[in-house]
């Protein structure tokens, strides 16, 4: 057997276990769908909306935010304008006259954990949020996370689940179904204890939090996976609220989407080599001993097959043409041979079927979890496209991580 | 920690890693079983011929015109020989077994279109013994594979007779040294029972060899079996 390919069969089990231990959980403990009971107590939340060039998307987030059925003096909505040199502040102007909104502006740091900082410092509220200003919320999507905090009082930090807004073009259907991929595997983070970031679009923390284990830190950009990785490292309690839906825009073209993911996968590598005593420790439950090292393997796996597969089909290129320069034979398509003995039976491939079908089954779960409804566009996007796009951002942020190159989380 | 869940996603991932391997195997004995069942009804074919020329003797050659020999039985063989070669190993021992029929077959094949072309003068047989490697001391075997593959695909007439230099197997033994073939020197081809031709030729050259291609019919409609 091809010694390289030993590499691309441990990859894949690794895939097939995660994804099999994701499914256990599942049947372990099933998420319950939404009910009509209220919070006995709605506590007082005060979202922080963070923005930077957002003029185009700001007023509808805030829009949203306003139409939440949520007890109106409970809710207090703080826009911090982080130096946008685009229309944000006139923009956030129409708000000025809402009792419940509060309008700042500040000078840029370049990240944006300062933004949500500068917000925590001006509000005093039982609990705070955050949401992307390009992110909207359905009307119940408070009262569901309320009714989380109250529920269980350990809870310091809970998110919600994440659709994509109005996607579009191949791109973003295949990020629709990612993200739907990510509905289910948060809730089975959660089941496992072992959620690794509060997103940015409405993650909501109980201030408590904040007094015991510090405010934002800029953490190479991803100060949401950082407080994921911090809370744990305090052994403080994150849920997923399946219930609480937010949609959020996603990139729509290439170097975008790229540029977002390698400042992800940037931030998992360094957050891990900051938090790296918490690997394969016992002390912190499946995050220490699942989460952070299949995340580190998947991470080197998926480069690996990328290489794999990008070495073999050059060399079978290059050695196809040398073939046809060195052989004078004309060139013409292979012909298809409809017999069943020519079909690739190979092990690979079918551990790869298995791989596919059990993504499949984890996404269509996220469908039922988020009630949410996907198209064959979404699902053949996200199988055809997802694996030749996602090796570049992981390519570049190793690189990046090498270099310790600064892009900040404008770019 | 729940040890007891990891260890069961474990033995899961196993049985899965399990299943894929024996579906894989299943399907290999399959084409194993296939290309047995071919070269039965292929040896069955020549020995029928065999016959029929043996009762017929050069008496009557439009009978034995019209029955041309398993040239596209022959080739589909050494299409799936070469799959199944490629799915198992060079060494495995049924793969080297199969090889070693359809040389037999070949040679047989070789044998007895070499007759039937001498009392039927009629009966265009242009061949092409070609002998290779695939030990690796033969970087050229592949691209001459390819040329050979192509020139049998366009001249349906043309028949390729591919050797696995190091099969050991007594009669192709013979066939070696009876045309006197250099090991350290392939790729080997010995045309219409000319002298042996040694290297990697192109197109163009290979062309040349065989001015008899000329007398052959062309076909468009191209089968994809490899002459290696």
């Amino acid at each position: 057997m091809d010694i390289a390919a030993l590499g691309i069969y441990a990859a894949l089990f690794l895939a097939l276990f995660f994804e099999v231990i994701l499914l256990i959980s599942f049947f372990e403990k099933r998420p319950v769908g939404k009910t009509s009971a209220l919070p006995s107590r709605y506590p007082s939340v005060a979202i922080l909306v963070p923005c930077w060039n957002k003029g185009a998307t700001l007023a509808p987030t805030i829009h949203s935010l306003l139409d939440l059925d949520y007890p109106k003096d409970k809710l207090n909505v703080v826009i911090i304008d982080d130096g946008s040199t685009d229309n944000t502040w006139e923009v956030a102007q129409q708000f000025v006259n809402e009792p419940q909104v509060s309008l700042y502006q500040k000078h840029n740091e370049g990240s944006k954990y300062a933004a949500l900082n500068f917000g925590l410092a001006r509000s005093d509220s039982e609990l705070v949020g955050c949401l992307d200003a390009d992110s909207f919320v359905d009307k119940d999507a408070m009262t569901e996370m309320a009714k989380a905090f109250e529920e269980d009082a350990s809870v310091m930090a809970a998110a919600p689940s994440m659709k994509v807004n109005q996607p579009r073009n191949l791109l973003e259907l295949m990020q629709a179904t990612e993200y739907t991929f990510g509905i289910f595997f948060k809730k089975m983070f959660d089941n496992m204890a072992a959620i690794s970031v509060l997103p940015g679009p409405f993650s909501i923390y109980r201030r408590s939090l904040f007094d015991k284990v510090g405010t934002f830190r800029k953490a190479y950009h991803t100060e949401d996976m950082e407080m994921a990785f911090r809370m744990h490292a305090h052994h403080l309690k994150i849920v997923n609220v399946h219930t609480a839906i937010v949609t959020t825009n996603v990139p729509n073209t290439v170097p975008a989407l790229i540029r977002q993911r390698t400042r992800w996968s940037r931030g998992f590598l360094e957050n891990s080599r900051d938090y790296s005593y918490m690997y394969l420790n016992r002390k912190y439950g499946n995050f220490g001993m699942l989460v952070l090292p299949v995340g580190l393997i998947g991470f080197i796996a998926a480069l690996y097959s990328a290489i794999y597969i990008v070495y073999n089909l050059v060399s079978a290129l290059v050695l196809k043409a040398l073939s046809f320069v060195q052989t004078g034979l004309p060139l013409h398509w292979p012909s298809i041979r409809l017999d069943w003995f020519y079909v690739d039976t190979s092990m690979m491939l079918f551990l790869t079927l298995a791989a596919m079908v059990m993504t499949l089954v984890a996404v269509l779960i996220g469908q039922r979890i988020a009630n949410t409804k996907l198209g064959f566009k979404h699902i053949a996007s996200y199988f055809l496209l997802f694996g030749f796009v996602a090796p570049f951002w992981l390519a570049r942020a190793v690189w990046d991580t090498v270099l310790s190159s600064e892009r900040g989380w404008l770019t | 920690m729940p040890w007891q869940k990891y260890t069961l996603a474990f033995l899961i991932t196993a049985a899965i890693f399990g299943t894929a391997f024996y579906l894989t195997n299943r399907l290999d004995a399959r084409r194993l079983a296939d290309i047995r069942t071919t070269q039965e009804a292929v040896s069955i074919d020549i020995l029928s011929t065999e016959t029929q020329f043996e009762l017929l003797g050069n008496l009557d050659c439009t009978a034995i015109s019209s029955n041309p020999v398993l040239s596209d039985e022959l080739n589909n063989l050494a299409g799936r020989l070469s799959v199944a070669e490629e799915n198992l190993g060079s060494t495995n021992a049924e793969v080297v077994q199969l090889k070693k029929q359809y040389s037999l077959l070949e040679i047989k094949d070789y044998i007895l279109m070499k007759q039937i072309s001498q009392k039927c003068p009629k009966v265009k047989f242009v061949s092409v013994l070609y002998f290779y490697s695939n030990e690796g001391n033969c970087p050229d075997c592949g691209r001459t594979g390819d040329v050979l593959t192509y020139l049998r695909q366009t001249y349906p007439g043309l028949r390729v007779y591919s050797f696995d230099f190091n099969l050991d197997l007594s009669a192709l033994r013979t066939l070696i040294s009876l045309n006197k073939i250099d090991g350290s020197n392939l790729p080997a081809m010995v045309i219409n029972n000319r002298a042996t031709v040694y290297g990697f030729k192109n197109l163009d050259d290979m062309q040349k060899l065989i001015p008899e291609l000329k007398t052959l019919a062309t076909s468009t409609a191209a089968t994809t079996t490899s002459a290696k």
